[in-house]
């Protein structure tokens, strides 16, 4: 047995936990996952059904945790997993899965399809079965600290020109300030809007916020490529950074799977709690307009439109928060079919939209929310992740279609009420 | 506990009927004594009457109340009791025989029935899951029906001889009650089938074409059809209609508790029958055809893909339909959708290439 | 001599082998690690737990039609063969002769055959697919053909002794019952139990996370 497949090997082991065991135990191969899943109803190719995606881990829990697997190899004839077995789910799991969530959700016997995939993702990820545009960007993560090789260089550029852009100071390494922010890579290389709204909305609310010069990357490229032990070193970093500046509270930008891994994994990346409170942008925003912190004014004519990213809402819970932030400023505001937890995904999360080699699967997947949002003739398509609107804009462009998508942050932003003196 | 079970006891009765009568044909042979000429028997009257020996039904008074309550003994069931025995079950069983002697015949004769230039790999989609489905339940249940039902039918001739009456009586009640509990399923398929098929199956102008050329059978090449050709549209209307004529009769014999009379239950019984023997022998034929009596037509039914060539041979308008609309699909884009690899994919075209 | 063994040590058995080996199953399950989750929960692990195991009887109406062929024919199976196994009157009076010693009314004779044609078609429709879609094709495990087909065995077999004259067909019956108990715990069959606690974990998870599920 190779040395990779023995990693791999271990790495699933090490996973098969009780609800794995609950999952395989309960799993009748109904194939009703099938139908939930962008990547098979958009290509009709069976091999992505969700739970054949998790072949590798079932493989394992057959051979090494079932009566029949057990006799088998007492017998000797037990057909082990190979190193082929994981060869040949590369593709699978890391460009024909977005990580989505959506088969957890319809699973007839409550299997988190999603979850399993995950676990498969981290051993291949540990045996060197990853993309190679996701192992540079995590190697990029690790040595640089951020996935698109962005240094502390070009943040402060960007910084520069925000400042210049709105006239207020943004406060970098401030200790004890409330509130730490943190950046995606999208929102420092193609969406610096994100920042400029943040420091008009901190402004507005007159509270105090950071970032942080040892932690500003909140994209976390050990999670899009599963690999745990990496995750948590980039978490890591984060508390640090939080822990060096005795902030109150961390958070999450527009970004998708940096809310989850920060979130929700962090911790159990890295072994144990936070010693602060991580929120999304969107629950902050949701919580300082309710406490009246935060007013906005002006009303969107456009016919506007929620596209539900993934790992906030499916994955997230964040879900009414968005439409609570949007009603007071759309009046022609319509939601898509099969909006909120059951929404479908832009087909770029889960990493597929740094892996080069799945870039016309993403393309094809794309044909759902295409269709989608051509269904409601908007004008224009609200989200709150940067990789959700780095994928839509690509994908609306390759199909010709005008149509912008804009970052809920930011169109707070745009609507923030005059100051009134006091 | 209680159960009612008069619904599962009639038929059951009307097979022990055909063994008592069986005894009763000698006196039932009894030649009716002359005109006049006054009997010697006591009571000779009286079992005339009760014999219906001059032809008109009595009624008797019974205490009884139901359908048929005032009949003594059932002359007619008697007739239809022989009929049954020397006519129905063993002609039907050689009418099966033939059918499916005349098939070896032909497959010896005629061989498989090939395609010009043979499979070309390229698919069009034919039939969707819902109607594989349904095709399916239905062949499954009419199997396990007709299985059933010619062990109820063929017992005398075939099977008390073969394996004694002991464990036929025992193969009998599990075969009838296998039989009465899926009759209404296949009444279900049958509906399941009319709906999602019915559309298609409408003849059309060209059809007659078909019929004249024998169907392609007799004589060289093939003949044009669409969608379904005429054979096909032909087959799937003797299955409906005598489909439903056996599942309205056999409702008829399972469910007693209507108020039929005996007269019609015995209808009931030979329509059910004979319609089953024709449906059987029909369904042999089609068995054939639709496996390996002509190449490609079973993938139509396994994956719902039927090969481009197989559509020119015998549905040439609508192979037209399938060009103009861009429907055939390629090779690889077949395997792929079956889940097979990319590589094992590129190995099914290849192999079908040098097939070819 | 088959008989007694059927009706004696082999019904002994199979029962023994289905009660133990489905509590150890369940109890691999409880008594595996499980990790604890060290994030902050927004929602009750508790109450997302139970609503998973009850709202997932029921499919999402955004896959539904999607999924009509599974959601008709699976109620009318899963529904078919719960109303035969503990309503069919010979069933409930075996359990009370037997095992419980005590029963309950059981369904009519009429509403017994109903029940069984309901599990029948909905058994051959969902097997079918399988064998038919090309998804299930490329996941059916052998395992998922055994229980299927086994399954439609004991069904059969107990119509075929509906009519209690034979001895040999109630035996028959009864002995496909006890291969079925004996296959059950080490196969895909266990979801009859096993369904509880996947639902619950997972529902569990998106209890926390304060998802609506």
């Amino acid at each position: 047995m190779s040395e990779r497949l023995e990693r791999g090997l271990g790495v699933l082991r090490a996973e098969m936990d009780k609800k794995v065991m609950s999952f395989f135990s309960s799993c009748v191969r109904c194939g009703v996952c099938a139908e939930s899943c962008l990547f098979y109803t958009e290509t009709n190719d069976p091999r992505y059904t969700p739970i054949y995606k998790t072949e590798p881990m079932r493989k394992l829990w057959m051979n090494e945790y079932s009566f029949w697997g057990k006799l088998k190899s007492a017998l000797g004839i037990s057909e082990s997993l190979t190193e082929a077995d994981l060869a040949d789910w590369e593709e699978l799991v890391y460009d024909g899965c977005s990580m989505c969530g959506r088969c957890s959700m319809v699973c007839p016997l409550g299997v988190d399809i999603s979850m399993v995939i995950f676990k498969v993702k981290h051993a291949l990820a540990v045996a060197g079965f990853s993309p190679e545009g996701l192992v540079g960007a995590t190697q990029r993560a690790v040595d640089i600290g951020s996935p698109m090789g962005i240094t502390m260089t070009t943040v402060n550029a960007m910084i520069k020109h925000v400042e210049e852009d709105t006239g207020l100071k943004i406060p970098m390494d401030v200790e004890g300030a409330e509130y730490m922010a943190l950046l995606s890579s999208n929102e420092i290389a193609l969406y610096p809007e994100y920042l400029e709204s943040l420091a008009k909305i901190f402004d507005h609310a007159g509270i105090s916020w950071t970032l942080s010069s040892d932690a500003f990357e909140a994209t976390n490229s050990g999670l899009q490529i599963g690999n745990k032990k990496i995750a948590g070193q980039l978490v890591q970093r984060v508390v640090d950074g939080a822990e060096k500046l005795k902030v109150k509270t961390v958070i999450s930008p527009e970004c998708g799977h940096a809310y989850t891994a920060l979130r929700w994994e962090g911790p159990n990346f890295i072994g144990k709690a936070y010693p602060f409170r991580v929120v999304h942008i969107l629950e902050l925003l949701d919580e300082l307009t309710t406490k009246g912190i935060l007013k906005t004014t002006g009303i969107e004519t456009d016919r506007l439109t929620f596209h539900d990213p993934c790992s906030i809402v499916r994955r997230g819970g964040i879900q009414s928060q968005p439409r609570n932030l949007l009603a007071p400023i759309t009046e022609n505001f319509v939601e898509m079919t099969d909006h909120g937890s059951m929404n479908w995904c832009c087909g770029g999360g889960g990493g597929v939209s740094s892996n080069e080699r799945a870039e016309a699967l993403k393309l094809t997947v794309f044909n759902r929310k295409k269709s989608q949002i051509e269904e409601l003739e908007v004008d224009a398509v609200v989200t709150a992740c940067s990789n959700c609107r780095m994928v839509m804009e690509d994908g609306l462009e390759s199909n010709e279609l005008d149509i912008p998508v804009l970052g809920l942050t930011e169109m707070i932003a745009e609507h923030l009420a005059p100051k009134t003196a006091g | 506990m209680i159960h009612r079970e008069s619904d599962v006891r009639i038929p059951t009765l009307l097979l022990l009927m055909c063994m008592l009568f069986l005894q009763f044909q000698v006196h039932a042979a009894d030649p009716p004594p002359p005109p006049g000429m006054v009997s010697t028997v006591p009571g000779a009257e009286l079992w005339r009457k009760v014999r219906q020996r001059d032809g008109k039904s009595t009624d008797g008074i019974s205490q009884v109340k139901g359908v048929d309550a005032g009949i003594l003994i059932n002359t007619q069931g008697d007739r239809w009791a022989r009929f049954r025995i020397n006519k129905l079950s063993p002609y039907g069983s050689i009418a099966l025989a033939v059918v499916f002697l005349v098939i070896v015949l032909f497959f010896v004769l005629r061989g498989k029935i090939g395609i010009d230039g043979g499979l070309s790999g390229r698919m069009v989609h034919r039939f969707s899951d819902y109607e594989r489905i349904v095709h399916w339940t239905l062949a499954i249940v009419f199997i396990f029906l007709a299985i059933t039902g010619l062990i109820l039918l063929l017992g005398r001739p075939l099977l008390i001889p073969l394996l004694g009456k002991e464990a036929f009586s025992l193969l009998a009640s599990a075969g009838k009650e296998g039989h009465n509990l899926f009759g209404p399923i296949f009444l279900i398929s049958l509906l399941m089938m009319l709906f999602s098929f019915v559309r298609r199956n409408i003849y059309e102008k060209g059809d007659l074409t078909w019929l004249l050329k024998g169907g392609g059978f007799i004589g060289e090449g093939h003949v044009s059809g669409g969608f379904f050709n005429m054979g096909e549209k032909t087959w799937y209307w003797i299955v409906i209609l005598i489909g439903l004529l056996i599942s309205i009769s056999g409702l008829v014999l399972v469910m007693p508790n209507f108020g039929q009379s005996r007269i019609i239950m015995e209808i009931s019984h030979v329509l059910h029958v004979l319609g089953a023997v024709v449906l059987i022998a029909v369904s042999i034929g089609h068995m054939y055809l639709g496996s390996f009596g002509t190449e490609g037509t079973a993938e139509g039914m396994k994956t719902g893909y039927v090969d481009i060539n197989w559509v020119e041979a015998h549905h040439d308008r609508w192979a037209k339909e399938c060009h103009e609309k861009n429907l055939v699909i390629s090779a690889e884009e077949y395997a792929r959708i079956l889940g097979k690899k990319a590589e094992s994919g590129e190995l099914l075209a290849t192999e079908q290439e040098q097939g070819k | 001599m088959i008989k007694s063994l059927i009706d004696g040590p082999l019904w002994y058995f199979s029962l023994a082998v289905f009660c133990i080996g489905v509590l150890w199953q369940l109890a691999r399950i409880v008594f595996t690690a499980g990790k604890t989750d060290l994030s902050v929960a927004r929602g009750s692990a508790g109450s997302g737990a139970w609503r998973n195991i009850f709202t997932r009887f029921l499919p999402r109406k955004e896959i539904a039609p999607q999924i009509g062929i599974q959601i008709v024919a699976g109620y009318m199976f899963h529904l078919g063969l719960f109303a035969l196994l503990f309503f069919a009157a010979p069933h409930v009076l075996f359990l009370e002769e037997h095992i419980l010693g005590f029963g309950w009314t059981a369904m009519p004779h009429w509403a017994f055959i109903v029940a069984s044609q309901f599990a029948f078609l909905g058994l051959i429709i969902l097997w079918l697919r399988r064998m038919l879609n090309s998804v299930g094709r490329l996941i059916s495990t052998l395992d998922d053909h055994i229980a299927a087909i086994l399954t439609f065995i004991v069904m059969l077999t107990g119509c075929f002794a509906l009519l209690k004259g034979f001895s040999e067909l109630r035996l028959l019956h009864r002995f496909t019952v006890e291969l079925l108990l004996i296959y059950f715990p080490f196969s895909c069959l266990m979801h009859a139990f096993t369904f509880i606690p996947s639902r619950a974990f997972t529902g569990a998870w998106f209890g926390r996370r304060g998802i609506d599920a």
